[in-house]
Formats: structure tokens, sequence, C-alpha cells
């Protein structure tokens, strides 16, 4: 419009100080009369069907998951919800329908990369100067993790901040390293993950409302986090170590739950021997004591001739045996003859080269 | 003449239309304006909607009203404890006032270099009172607030409000960061020389408290055998003594001859005398 105008006042300009029509304003004039010609026949039915078109292209319509941002003049001016709607067309009113429901998604740390098929798993590309934070304890952290976001105020959304994604996104950095700040490396590697995420959703969402950035933080989800791949394989080693003190100590368990029954077993065995001893050694007494009070019984009925027959029965069981060597010699005999060793070895020569009993029975 | 009749209204029309649209204009739900009349601003800060205007004299200048993004690149800083610091910092601002933003700075471009100015220089002075622990953990809102009032106060004059100005990333400089890894894994190697000493500590303490608990155990148990084999060996001797005492001479004798049973055995020799008791009887009947 401004452009037409323009170009109007310059030829009227130039039209002017010349005085007289202008070629160019004849032209026009032809133009204009040409164009009035073609449009004749049925000028007021185009007219019609122009405005007819116009006043439909009012007509929009709200998808689900949208909701319907009409400006009037520029200025903000109702919000219409799911369904055919109508707006005052163009250039009095407009209408943007931003997806409300969808849930957006910034990735920090590490890229998506596109598929390359629909059956290949995910590509990452690491975004290290974005994933590396400094904690509590001045170590160094790789965290990798994702925001998710929703629209939670359309019109705050479109109008108040001027990029969303990177608003998002520096805000969800600055509050993740905010909170690894205040967390230590371990509970970041570990069991904090939880309420650095909790912190972080709400840290995030605090900045965002300061800006009246319409945003809602829905989610922030730690993805990966990890040491730094300079140290990784020394923070490795200490689950490593780990699994190895246990292991040690359950090695040690199993040498003592083996050692301790069987130690129970020697015990029961070393109390049942002498258990058994015990009652062996107190009936052996008793055996022998019955047996010596029968004997006793017998014998104070004739004492004499029970000792006698007694003594004889044992040297009867003596003598017959036939390895048993006897000699008998008087008594004048066995202080005559001094020298009895001959006998004597010859005897003990008998044992070394005979079985038993052939030779002395002979001699017997 | 009916064509000449209607073009002249065509051309009423349409210039009526032009100078129309001289006289008005929109202002979006995301600016805000302010008319200059011959380069003299007439009436401040105009909200979106419709606007009118005088045409030729009146022009109208847009500002952006959204949250607008400064984004510095990162630059090493002091700590006070002589620490160097690589700082990525942002800023999130608006235009307050958009008749003192345009007398000041004009455009957002030439705004964005006086934030950069004045943001870069208290940053600096900020943080170098912070020693680095205190920078990246504890005081990190602290100065960020702190940072975000003195910017406020010194962009009054431009006409900007700076809704935060946050510390985006601190990153330690590579050679900083190679002495932390370092470090990092000196205290983990400790760790896992912890943990396995400790392993082993635990498990000496587990196979000998089990050896001991086995020592004591048996001698235990060797304690209450000998209890054992000594009440066995005193009942018996109590009932040998009760049985023996009838006739201890009897006893004698009889256990004698046993032990004579016992103790002859094979190669004993014996050399008797006829005259003995057993042999009495060899002699008288010789």
């Amino acid at each position: 419009m401004n452009w037409d105008w323009d170009k109007l006042q310059e030829r009227r300009q130039r039209q002017n100080p010349g005085g007289g029509p202008g070629p160019d304003f004849g032209d026009f004039n032809q133009k204009l009369k040409q164009i009035k010609g073609i449009k004749l026949p049925g000028a007021k039915i185009v007219v019609l069907v122009v405005i007819v078109l116009w006043a439909l292209s009012g007509i929009y319509i709200v998808d689900p998951d949208e909701v319907g941002v009409v400006q009037r003049f520029g200025q903000f001016n109702r919000i219409t919800g799911p369904g055919p709607h109508y707006h005052i067309p163009y250039p009095i009113e407009k209408v943007q329908t931003p997806k409300v429901t969808r849930i957006r998604r910034v990735e920090i740390g590490f890229r998506t990369l596109q598929k390359k098929t629909t059956f290949a798993t995910n590509q990452y590309r690491l975004v290290p100067e974005e994933s590396l934070m400094l904690t509590g304890d001045e170590n160094i952290v790789d965290v990798q993790f994702i925001v998710q976001y929703q629209i939670k105020d359309p019109k705050n959304y479109l109008f108040n901040i001027s990029q969303p994604v990177k608003t998002v996104k520096d805000a969800a950095e600055a509050a993740m390293r905010e909170v690894i700040g205040y967390n230590k490396i371990d509970s970041a590697l570990t069991t904090g993950k939880l309420s650095i995420q909790n912190d972080t959703r709400e840290l995030l969402q605090n900045i965002l409302d300061r800006y009246h950035s319409g945003i809602k933080v829905v989610a922030v989800q730690l993805q990966d986090v990890h040491p730094p791949k300079q140290v990784v394989d020394a923070f490795k080693d200490v689950a490593s170590a780990k699994e190895d003190k246990s292991r040690y100590i359950n090695e040690a368990e199993a040498y003592r739950n083996d050692l301790l029954p069987k130690t129970r077993g020697e015990v029961a065995r070393i109390i049942n021997q002498s258990l058994a001893y015990k009652e062996s050694v107190v009936r052996k007494a008793k055996g022998e004591a019955d047996r010596f009070l029968a004997i006793l019984k017998e014998y104070n009925k004739a004492k004499d001739i029970t000792k006698k027959r007694i003594y004889i029965e044992t040297m009867e069981q003596i003598l017959s045996n036939p390895s048993v060597r006897k000699m008998i010699i008087s008594d004048k005999a066995l202080q005559r003859v001094v020298p009895y060793l001959p006998l004597n070895m010859e005897g003990l020569k008998g044992k070394s080269t005979s079985p038993k009993g052939k030779n002395v029975g002979g001699k017997k | 003449m009916p064509y000449k009749k209607s073009s002249v209204l065509a051309i009423i029309f349409i210039i009526l239309l032009l100078v129309g649209s001289q006289c008005v204009f929109t202002v979006d739900q995301t600016q805000r304006a302010i008319v200059l009349q011959l380069g003299k601003p007439v009436g401040s800060d105009l909200g979106p909607g419709l606007h009118f205007k005088l045409p030729f004299v009146q022009n109208v200048i847009y500002f952006d009203r959204r949250v607008l993004e400064y984004d510095a690149p990162p630059a090493e800083v002091l700590t006070k404890d002589k620490k160097n610091l690589v700082v990525d910092n942002y800023s999130r601002w608006r235009i307050k006032d958009p008749l003192t933003f345009y007398r000041s700075v004009r455009t957002i471009s030439s705004g964005l270099s006086r934030l950069d100015d004045i943001i870069y220089a208290e940053l600096r002075v900020a943080l170098g009172q912070y020693s680095l622990t205190e920078v990246v953990s504890s005081k990190r809102s602290e100065i960020m607030s702190q940072v975000t009032k003195k910017c406020n106060k010194l962009l009054q004059e431009y006409g900007i409000e700076i809704l935060d100005v946050r510390i985006k990333r601190t990153d330690l400089p590579p050679e900083n960061q190679r002495a932390i890894y370092g470090r990092m894994r000196a205290e983990r190697e400790r760790q896992a020389k912890q943990y396995r000493s400790e392993g082993r500590e635990e498990a000496v303490k587990i196979r000998t408290t089990a050896d001991k608990e086995r020592t004591i155990m048996i001698a235990e148990a060797v304690r209450k055998a000998e209890v054992l084999r000594g009440q066995g060996d005193a009942i018996a001797t109590a009932i040998y003594a009760r049985a023996l005492a009838k006739d201890p001479n009897f006893y004698q004798f009889l256990r004698t001859m046993e032990a004579y049973k016992k103790g002859v055995n094979d190669n004993t020799s014996f050399v008797f005398t006829p005259d003995s008791e057993f042999w009495r009887f060899l002699n008288k009947s010789r």
C-alpha cells in the first residue's frame, strides 16, 4: 500500500510541475477503462463473490490438541477452544493455533540424530560443552538430560518471549548447573538423581515464570550421568573394588560356613567317643565286678580247693601252650650248671629259624 | 459519461484508502510503539491494537515488547582465589521504556552492545569477590541476583529492564580440568584401594573368627570328653573297689592268675625245679 502511494505521489509531483495530463496518467486512465470494460458484464456478481470469499476466510478449525488465539488489529482478543470458529477476516483479525497439549522436548548434552531407517536404533551425538558440569566438591560430571515442556499459557507463550526453545534450553542449562553445583559428585552419580531432577524442574519453572513465558515444565529427566571419560576407568574400578570387597567377604563367609559345621561334627565325635569310653569302662567294671563277686561267692564256700583249682588250671593253660618252653632242673643242677646260656641261645636260634611250635614242640 | 464518473470515483476511493492507511496503524501483541512527529516523540508507549496518527507528518517506530535474549560468548574470569573460570552467561531482558530506549540506544543491536558492556563488567566484579567453590556452588544464585540488580540500576537510563543475569556454564580452563581429572582419579583409586583392603580385612576377620571358634569348640569338646572319661573311670573304680573290697586277697590271687595267662606267651621259657609247688606230685610219683 505504501509503495503504491509513494509511486502515485511521485507521479503527481512529476505531473503537477509539468502541468497538463501526463502520459502516465493517461495510461492509468486507459488501463482503468480496460478493467472497467472487462468487469462490466458481471461486476456485481464478482464483487459479491469476492466479499463472500473474504467473509468465508474467517472460518477456522481448532484441533483437539490446539487452542485458537485471536488477535484483533494485532491486539490479543480471545482464546477459543477446539472446534470450528469464526474470526473477522484479514486485516482485522488473525488467528494462531499453537498446539498446547503437545509435549516438546529439549535435549541437553546430546542430540538425537535422525534415523537412517525405521529399524535402526537412535544414534546420538554428544555435546560435551553442554554436559560437563562442575559439582559442589569441585569434581566434573557428565550430565545428559532432557526437558519436556508444554504451553501453559498460550498468550504469554506467543507474545511474551522471543525464542521459546532457546529460552528453555538456556534456562535449563543454567538451572541444572546450579543444582549440580549444590550437589556432590557421588550423590549426582548415585542416589541424588531423583532430587536433582526435581530441584532442576522447580528451579527451571521458577526461571521461566519469571520471564512470563507461559511454559510449563513437565519433566526434567536425567538421561545419563557419568564421570567424564578421562576418569571413567577409575570410577569403574571403584565399582569393581566394591564387588571385590563383597567377594572377599563372601569367600570368607563360605569358609566359615564350611568350617563350623565340620567342627560341630568333630565336637560331636569327640563327645560321643568319650561317652562311649565312659559307658564301656563302667560296664566293663560292672561286669568284672559281678564276675568277681560271683566267683567270690563260690570261693567262699570252699576256699582252699578253689584256690588250688584255679592255680592248677592256670598253670595248665600256660603250660599247654606249645610255644612256651619248659625246662625242669633240680635245684642242685641249677646251682652247678652255671653256664645256662647255651640252652637259651639254642632256644633263641630255634625261634629265629623255625616256625613257632614245631621246633619247641619236639623238645617238649 | 458514466465511465469517467466511475473512474473518478475509483480514484478518489483509492486515494482515500491510501490516506486512510496512513492514518491508522496496528501494533502487534508482541510489539509496542512510539509515534514521532517530525522526529519529536508525541504520546508515549502505545500498546497493541489499532491506533491513529496524522498521515505524512507522524511516523511510527515499533519495538519488541517480548522478553529478549542476550547470550554472551564464554569468557575467562579470575575468581577471588586466583582460579580461572570460563563463564558462559546469558541474560533475558526487555525494553521497559521505549522512548528512553529510542533516545539512548535506538536499536536492539546497539542495546545489546550496552548490555554486553555492563553485564560483562558487573559479572567480573562480582565473580572476583568469591572463590571458585562459592561461584560454582554456594553463592551462585546470590551472585546472579546481585549482578541482576546492579545491571538493572545501570541499564535504567537506557530504558532496559533485565529480568535476570544467569550463569549458564562455569567450566574450568583445560589445564585446570586436567588437574581436576588427575585429582578425581587419585581419589577414586584411593577409594578402590580402601574397598579392597576393607574387604580383605573383613575376610581375615571372618576366617580367623571361624578358626578361633573351631579351636575353642574342639578344646571344649576335649575338655568335656576328659570329664566324661574321668567320670567313667571314677564310676568304674568305685565299682571295682566296692566289689574287690569283699576279699582283696582272693582278688589279688585271681587277678595274678589271669595275668599269668596273659603274660606267658610264645617263647617264654620256664625253668622249674622239681621242688616247686606245681611239680611236687611229679617228684613224689618218682
